[in-house]
């Protein structure tokens, strides 16, 4: 039957298709492998290689009440003739897997398998994240057979008739999925729920690599800059999305000074400074996100001079130091991804500032060289005095940056670890 | 519910706003014939929340039903408070407001000793100019009866995690997680 009938949709108003994954694999793709009748064509069949995921809302509609998600099925074809790998690439882009698959249970029994995959504008390797989201279900071959005896013992699939058709057909068919495409929302909402395992679970794999905390928002930015259809719900939450971050800080490096009171209530009124940053979307402050970058930079130098107060305790110099400055970096890399993610998922008007910062500066960004390299004494007033005129912070930033590289990098005391991006290694 | 729709497995009854005012609040005002008609009229019967199971349409966690304006909603257990100001309820083709939406969470005991709880009601109701006018000259039925006081409740309990319903359009923990790893392959290690 189909959806609509002379334009009119014969969902009733108010009502939305939302399957749970048990009635997408047990109805939905249950009937398709076998190939039995579906009562209603909810989910078209697509040429996933023919259909871009900006088209896909409007092939996939249903009814007329406004839809977060679209579901197809798609017929998996291999990407080279002996191998096993599929091909989803389409004319603008490609889909990507991502993570893990996640097994889909009924009734505490399997009943097939989910992937996640991200679209990419452009070719691999050199594919650009769309916040485009697929789940591809598929089931698992030899539930399929053996699951049709109890379908009728959950609720959802009443309707279900037993599958008539024999294990061999199966294997024939095997290549159908049917998939859930969304759009990325904001993930500050998962954050809000757990922020310390997100915290923890991002800087286990940050200790292992060097990120540049400039690069990274800098490459969203411009990810950004040619993403202009996103939809711009997240606006009210920019204020939150930078006070999680800093409260993730603060509690951190609590934690970290917990054992030294003047370090504690002095980081603690560090970091009120930043609460008063302004909203990224204010519409009159054009350089909002430079003074989020240039927030980087003295949030840095203030974690190092917190850390060099830390070593003011000269039996064990070194080793508080170095311990210090590990937990640290775990939480600058934290920070980035945070503000990274924040940014990538939020459209400012500010990009632009950014971007023409790029565009006039022809040279590589200057590696972040935090500025504590240039004091090998470990004299922490130095900072304040270059970093408590906001104003000059935010014109000087990318000379700033320079003489922090080229001033030299004499210290070498355990800070290496707080440069995000080296260009001596570390 | 809605299984008098005939419709496949997967459909939910999610009404947007505008749906529940346009069609299901203003359509039974009019006395149009309105389809499905699954909302039940509980009038002004001052059921507690938790015994809106059966009697209420009910979907997921969530409870719908008509009912009248009141100037309290009081039950044998509480009472409805009010929080936050009137909202708007826009149509999306014309730029007109088609409804206003209130807020009320039902507090336990009474207004001097009470305990507030996680039960939410989201009132709608049409709005108050204009449309009465409009409305009583299509009520030649019976012009005694003030239809422009219906209301239509949306009754739920909130819950901290959002376990069921929108979540499976949102991305797991572990998911961005492995989105952000998939960042770090593309940013080549300096050597």
């Amino acid at each position: 039957m189909n959806i609509s009938v002379n334009g009119q949709s014969r969902v009733p108003p108010g009502f939305r298709f939302h399957p749970t994954e048990e009635e997408l694999l047990q109805y939905y793709l249950q009937k398709k492998v076998a190939n039995e009748k579906i009562d209603l064509d909810v989910i078209l069949e697509v040429d996933l290689n023919k259909l871009e995921p900006w088209d896909i809302q409007e092939r996939c509609k249903i009814g007329s009440t406004p839809q977060n998600d679209w579901y197809f099925f798609s017929h998996k074809d291999k990407k080279y003739p002996t191998g096993t790998r599929t091909n989803r690439a389409t004319a603008a882009g490609f889909w990507k897997a991502t993570g893990r698959d996640k097994v889909i249970y009924s009734n505490s029994k399997r009943i097939g398998m989910r992937k996640t995959l991200v679209f990419y504008k452009g070719r691999a390797p050199h594919g650009q994240k769309s916040d485009w989201i697929m789940h591809e279900y598929r089931l698992d071959e030899i539930t399929n057979i053996n699951n049709n005896n109890n379908i009728n013992d959950t609720h959802h699939c009443m309707k279900v008739t037993s599958v008539r058709s024999s294990g061999g057909d199966l294997v024939q068919e095997e290549g159908w999925v049917v998939c859930r495409v969304f759009k990325k929302k904001n993930h500050l909402k998962t954050l809000e729920i757990n922020p310390i395992n997100k915290t923890s679970s991002i800087s286990l794999e940050s200790h292992s690599s060097s990120i540049s905390m400039l690069d990274s928002p800098c490459d969203h930015l411009h990810h950004l800059g040619h993403d202009r259809d996103r939809d711009h719900d997240h606006d009210h939450d920019d204020q939150g999305a930078l006070e999680q971050i800093f409260q993730i800080m603060g509690a951190k490096s609590q934690n970290n000074n917990n054992n030294n009171i003047t370090t504690k209530s002095s980081s603690q009124n560090q970091f009120e400074r930043y609460m008063k940053l302004p909203n990224l979307e204010s519409p009159n402050n054009n350089n909002s996100s430079t003074l989020l970058v240039a927030s980087y930079y003295q949030t840095e130098n203030d974690l190092v001079s917190m850390a060099k107060t830390e070593t003011t305790d000269p039996n064990n110099h070194d080793t508080v130091f170095n311990t210090e400055a590990a937990g640290l970096m775990s939480d600058w890399a934290t920070l980035d991804r945070l503000v990274a993610t924040h940014l990538n998922s939020t459209q400012t008007t500010t990009t632009d500032t950014i971007m023409h910062y790029h565009e006039h500066d022809h040279d590589p960004l200057p590696p972040l060289r935090s500025s504590s390299s240039t004091s090998s004494s470990g004299d922490h007033k130095i900072y304040h005095t270059t970093l408590d005129n906001e104003n000059e912070m935010i014109d000087h930033l990318w000379s700033f940056a320079t003489t922090a590289r080229t001033t030299s990098p004499s210290i070498s005391l355990g800070i290496d670890p707080l440069c995000h991006v080296s260009d001596n290694g570390i | 519910m809605g299984d008098n729709n005939n419709l496949p497995p997967g459909f939910r009854f999610c009404p947007t706003d505008e749906e529940l005012v346009v069609h299901f609040l203003r359509r039974k005002d009019d006395l149009l014939p309105y389809h499905p008609d699954i909302i039940p009229d509980l009038d002004v019967y001052p059921y507690n929340p938790w015994d809106l199971q059966g009697k209420a349409l009910s979907e997921g966690n969530k409870w719908y039903y008509y009912s009248r304006k009141m100037q309290n909603r009081v039950s044998d257990s509480g009472y409805w408070k009010q929080m936050g100001m009137d909202e708007p309820i826009m149509s999306s083709s014309c730029r007109k407001i088609v409804g206003i939406k209130k807020y009320y969470v039902f507090h336990i005991g009474d207004p001097s000793n009470d305990v507030w709880t996680s039960w939410i009601m989201h009132e709608y109701r049409l709005p108050d100019s204009g449309s009465s006018s409009k409305s009583t000259s299509r009520k030649r039925g019976n012009p005694k009866l003030d239809y422009s006081k219906r209301v239509i409740c949306k009754v739920f309990e909130q819950r901290n995690d959002d376990d069921d319903g929108d979540n499976d359009t949102e991305l797991s923990c572990l998911d961005e997680v492995f989105l952000s790893m998939d960042d770090l392959d593309e940013i080549s290690l300096p050597n």
